[in-house]
């Protein structure tokens, strides 16, 4: 029992919360309900060609190619495609992370695949055209291009903060997950 | 949409260089969407909950044009907790810019809700590992400060 509750602590505490709502007003917990199926609807529809791109991306490309392209040594050469990738995407951040790990079990260097997942999250190109529209050009670019730099800086910084043998367990855990 | 016609065609063309190859890929992507499940569904029930709490109006509440230097910790720390899917975060932010809010206050909320979060650090943990999470997610809080240090000069 405490081993599945320590396995599954969000499942635990949305449920926990779930039933607080419950009682202090019902309705909430249909929104609540509401909302979480319609993402996961959402999901669904987005999901699986992603997921067929990375199945075939993992059966094509080898190992030599990503760590030519993205590996220990690709500079900045890697850091530019990391970026291309991230910001041709579509979907939610969430799919980016199998394929980050596809790309990391390849031999992709850390801190271009944490670059690729930053860049993913708030920088892809359809969501920075929705947001112009929305915010305006100066204010929305203004914003993009700090993050931007400081998504750079991050992705370098936090490899730095890692041992050799904690990059290899990513590595490691990559093969698991993949 | 464009995605499903992309991998539709590549699909087509694997198979057609190589069957076996393909199949084997189709099975790949299919486990990894598998494994990526039991993280998804606690995560979304979650981010439902969240979102039937803090409504646009809750946020715009705090975020008013009077708020100053604590609208911008209250929207750095809402941006931070909170999970919003751009199509409605964006628009919201532009609600809250027409009604008054200050710039520096909407872009910290912004940047943070995009950026930092947990949703990243529940998909990271499992992903990566507990301190890359915590890494991450605070570089890029340091990040979102940043930004709104410039928008608040350039704006100020």
């Amino acid at each position: 029992m405490m081993k599945f509750i320590r396995k599954n602590k969000f499942l635990v505490i949305s449920l926990l919360l779930l039933a607080i709502m419950t009682f202090v007003d019902v309705t909430l917990t249909y929104t609540a309900l509401e909302n979480t199926g319609s993402q996961l609807l959402d999901m669904l529809l987005i999901v699986p060609p992603i997921f067929l791109l990375i199945g075939l991306f993992d059966v094509w490309v080898d190992r030599e190619t990503v760590i030519r392209l993205m590996g220990q040594s690709s500079g900045i050469k890697g850091m530019a495609l990391a970026f291309f990738l991230g910001a041709f995407s579509a979907g939610p951040t969430i799919a980016a992370f199998p394929l980050a790990m596809v790309m990391l079990k390849k031999g992709a260097r850390y801190s271009n695949v944490l670059f690729f997942l930053m860049v993913w999250s708030s920088l892809k190109l359809p969501i920075v055209f929705f947001q112009v529209t929305q915010l305006g050009f100066s204010f929305a670019m203004l914003i993009n291009v700090i993050m931007l730099a400081v998504f750079i800086v991050a992705a370098l910084i936090s490899e730095k903060l890692y041992t050799k043998s904690e990059l290899e367990a990513f590595e490691k855990k990559a093969e698991e997950l993949s | 949409m464009i995605i499903y016609g992309i991998a539709i065609g590549l699909t087509i063309v694997s198979a057609i260089i190589d069957i076996e190859k393909t199949k084997n890929g189709f099975k790949k992507g299919a486990k990894s969407f598998l494994k990526l499940m039991p993280v998804l569904i606690p995560l979304f029930l979650f981010v439902g909950i969240l979102l039937a709490v803090v409504t646009p109006e809750f946020i715009s509440s705090l975020l008013g044009e009077e708020s100053g230097f604590i609208g911008i910790v209250l929207g750095l720390s809402v941006g931070s907790i909170t999970f919003m899917p751009p199509f409605v975060a964006f628009p919201l932010g532009k609600e809250l810019l027409e009604s008054g809010g200050a710039y520096p206050q909407v872009a910290g909320f912004l940047v943070t809700l995009m950026s930092v979060g947990i949703v990243y650090f529940a998909a990271e943990t499992k992903f990566f590992s507990k301190k890359s999470a915590i890494i991450r997610n605070s570089v890029s809080f340091i990040g979102a400060i940043i930004v709104v240090g410039v928008v608040a000069v350039i704006y100020g």
